[in-house]
């Protein structure tokens, strides 16, 4: 893995990128997807959405912006104001710093990075000390509450998320998101085996978490906390926090179809042919526009389960959350390294993947998999049935009906 | 051009770290220590070891400066102003101490010595390259260099898992004994819920003596009619 | 000479914070600024608001985050030891199964004192 040398072509390709990538496509991508999301919302709530701005209210994200922009700009008076200022840009600058390691295509990746995963990990965990600021600088009770609702929330759920690479990491042989991205090609999606499986599902429940996503935004939560550690943000600091937000559901989903979906691939198993019109940069072109379109497919698909899901579930209770992170996915995923590394023996060591290893792998793999859901899931029952105070289900009969 | 880089980053460092020294305010000392783990991991990046660039914001910016900042809200009231006075008749000597330690480290670091058969680090004028150049021949070293460079975490992993397996697992314990310690430290099971306290006691103990619970609601002694 | 890519990666940094603070320049420029003592009161749902603000810190908070740190520093020997696991044998992996039963055993220990019970 070559370092790139630092030619006029080097930088013209980053110059490419950051006014063409970062400064237009990707806040456009953001802004749409807002639009998509109460469009989305909104037919799921049997109602129409926004349609009076525009056609089918497609410049409502502008009227948005205007008006964030239009609006006065107040910080509390006892607010640390440097620090106030601060938080929003370090979450936005988190969210941005995450996209530079994607590889949407071939050769369509902004830098390629020999250790692209840890440091997608390390960026991302910048996040929740943004959120911390952001709560403490606003003097207030109720933010600083939510704001260390928050930090608990997003960093219990980072443990899953790192782990939940860690089986990517390890039948890819390598930290490089285009080698992991390459290998994908030889030995199929990693999401078509069941350590994958369970890694997959794992990695997006920990993401939706990440982000602060309903079922897991009591951050967030208009009804219960005012709004938690944004209370004090008004105007576009607030915009700043919502895009950063947004920019942060778009970076996950981009990531788990990287790593678990083979980026753009269209077909599971099969190598996708780079010189589909011979070697030229037309055949490039060509290949790079359709991995490009069916990377944004799958990454399309993937923001509209999470507006599925918010349109669809609940919030869920602090303590249900915490011990969802802690004692069903961090044991699992732990459990799932061991699986991860059976599945690398039976099915990638031997060279090749053939059908005959693969399914030998995933018969393996796939009981071992369901049996530690299962125990997981039970060890838990059984806990709480010795201990009541452990529950977070009622579990305890009420006091009527002992009084009786 | 690398040069000017690393004096840029080690200036930064220096007023980030003389920021979190000389800072009254806890919160914003510790995120002047957050701005100096990110310059070290500037440096890092400077000499060749991204991986460990990497591991530094992820261990240091995102685990131990939230921990750090949890501690500050837990042991100081959350304004994080530091309430205390260095005494002025420390500060002589606290001075004297540091510019000891300053000129113990630079001599030290400037005529180090080298195993037998090396030359020491002050001797060394340039790196190898890291990109293979066709031209002229290089030692082995050189190559086997470049590799650890350009993958360092495969590097690493082969390293530990051979080599340093004793400490590897020796670390494995350590992180448990850790983590053992500060659970029984820090949990008190405390199994029995507190009697809820009457309004009247809270109203009785002055302002600003019960804080608002988990559940946000504010004290209503101040608001009755 | 240096890493070249991570140029991009300082050079990315600086727009985002650019990008951020954009903005909020543009809003010092336009948005109306029109100050009043309520306004700059700290919200506490229409109510003045009384007392230090200090809550209640729970000791939860920080065993969240000590076994955050205990799992990320887990996480960091995980990560050389999944890249090089392809070139190494079986004793590999008894070894990491070792790591991580010792901090499996340290989650267990956590687990059944009730340092997990609740946010």
């Amino acid at each position: 893995m070559q370092l790139v040398e630092l030619n006029f072509q080097t930088w013209l390709r980053w110059a490419l990128w950051l006014v063409v990538g970062f400064a237009v496509v990707f806040p456009g991508i953001v802004a749409y997807m807002v639009w998509l999301e109460r469009k989305v919302a909104a037919r799921f709530q049997d109602r129409i959405g926004p349609n009076r701005v525009g056609p089918l209210g497609l410049l409502q994200p502008i009227a948005d912006a205007i008006k964030l922009i239009t609006k006065e700009n107040i910080v509390p008076r006892s607010a640390d104001r440097v620090v106030h200022l601060l938080a929003p840009i370090l979450v936005l600058t988190s969210a941005f710093l995450v996209m530079a390691v994607v590889p949407f295509g071939v050769g369509l990746v902004p830098v390629d990075l020999p250790s692209g995963l840890v440091y997608l990990i390390a960026v991302s965990s910048m996040s929740p000390l943004g959120i911390f600021l952001a709560g403490w600088s606003s003097r207030n009770k109720y933010s600083l509450l939510g704001a260390m609702r928050a930090v608990a929330q997003l960093v219990s759920y980072e443990v899953p998320q790192i782990l939940a690479t860690i089986p990517v990491v390890l039948w890819a042989g390598s930290l490089s998101l285009v080698t992991i991205f390459d290998r994908q090609l030889e030995f199929g999606w990693y999401v078509f085996s069941p350590p994958g499986l369970l890694a997959f599902a794992t990695f997006l429940i920990a993401g939706v978490a990440e982000v602060n996503r309903t079922p897991f935004d009591l951050p967030e939560a208009e009804s219960e906390i005012i709004a938690g550690y944004h209370t004090e943000y008004t105007g576009m600091r607030f915009g700043l926090f919502f895009l950063a937000e947004y920019l942060s559901v778009f970076g996950i989903s981009c990531v788990t179809t990287v790593l678990f979906l083979g980026g753009g691939t269209p077909i599971p198993f099969l190598e996708f042919p780079v010189d589909l019109l011979g070697g030229s940069t037309a055949s490039l072109a060509l290949v790079n526009l359709i991995l490009l379109a069916v990377f944004l497919l799958k990454v399309l698909f993937f923001i509209f389960v999470m507006f599925w899901i918010r349109a669809t579930l609940p919030r869920m209770r602090v303590d249900r959350l915490m011990n969802f992170a802690w004692k069903y996915l961090v044991p699992l995923s732990i459990l799932n390294v061991f699986f991860a590394g059976i599945w690398y023996e039976m099915v990638i060591r031997p060279g090749g993947l053939t059908f005959a290893n693969w399914l030998r792998g995933t018969l393996v793999t796939g009981v071992l998999v369901v049996a530690a859901v299962y125990l997981t899931f039970l060890l838990n029952r059984k806990l709480v049935e010795s201990k009541p105070i452990d529950a977070d289900w009622p579990s305890v009969a009420p006091a009527t009906e002992s009084a009786r | 051009m690398a040069s000017i880089l690393f004096l840029v980053i080690a200036a930064i460092g220096l007023a980030t770290a003389l920021g979190t020294v000389l800072s009254r305010n806890l919160v914003r000392a510790g995120l002047y220590l957050v701005a100096f783990f990110f310059a070290i991991a500037c440096l890092f990046v400077l000499l060749e070891a991204e991986f460990l660039a990497a591991i530094q914001v992820l261990v240091y910016i995102g685990a131990v400066a939230i921990l750090l900042m949890f501690g500050i809200m837990l042991t100081r009231d959350t304004l994080g102003d530091d309430t205390t006075a260095i005494p002025v008749g420390w500060m002589i000597p606290g001075l004297f101490g540091g510019l000891c330690v300053f000129t113990v480290l630079a001599v030290g670091i400037n005529n180090s010595i080298a195993p037998s058969g090396w030359t020491p680090w002050s001797g060394t004028t340039s790196r190898p390259s890291i990109i293979k150049q066709e031209s002229d021949p290089e030692p082995a070293w050189v190559a086997e260099r470049r590799e650890a460079v350009n993958d360092m975490g495969r590097v690493i992993g082969v390293e530990l898992m051979t080599r340093y397996v004793v400490a590897f697992e020796l670390a494995g314990l350590l992180l448990t004994a850790a983590l053992v310690g500060a659970i029984a430290l820090a949990h008190r099971a405390d199994s029995a819920p507190k009697p809820p306290r009457s309004v009247e006691q809270a109203a009785g103990s002055g302002p600003g003596a019960d804080p608002p619970s988990e559940a946000g609601e504010p004290v209503a002694s101040s608001l009755s009619p | 000479m240096v890493a070249h890519n991570y140029v991009f990666i300082g050079l990315l940094l600086l727009f985002a914070v650019a990008f951020a603070a954009a903005p909020l320049l543009v809003v010092a420029l336009v948005a109306p600024r029109k100050r009043s003592s309520t306004k700059d009161d700290v919200y506490e749902c229409g109510v003045r608001t009384h007392g230090e603000t200090w809550v209640r810190f729970r000791i939860q908070y920080y065993i969240y985050a000590i076994m955050f740190v205990v799992f990320d520093i887990e996480t960091v020997f995980l990560y050389p030891w999944a890249v090089s696991y392809g070139g190494l044998g079986m004793f590999a992996l008894v070894e990491m199964i070792v790591f991580l039963t010792m901090l499996g055993a340290g989650l267990a220990y956590a687990w059944a004192k009730g340092a997990l019970r609740w946010a």
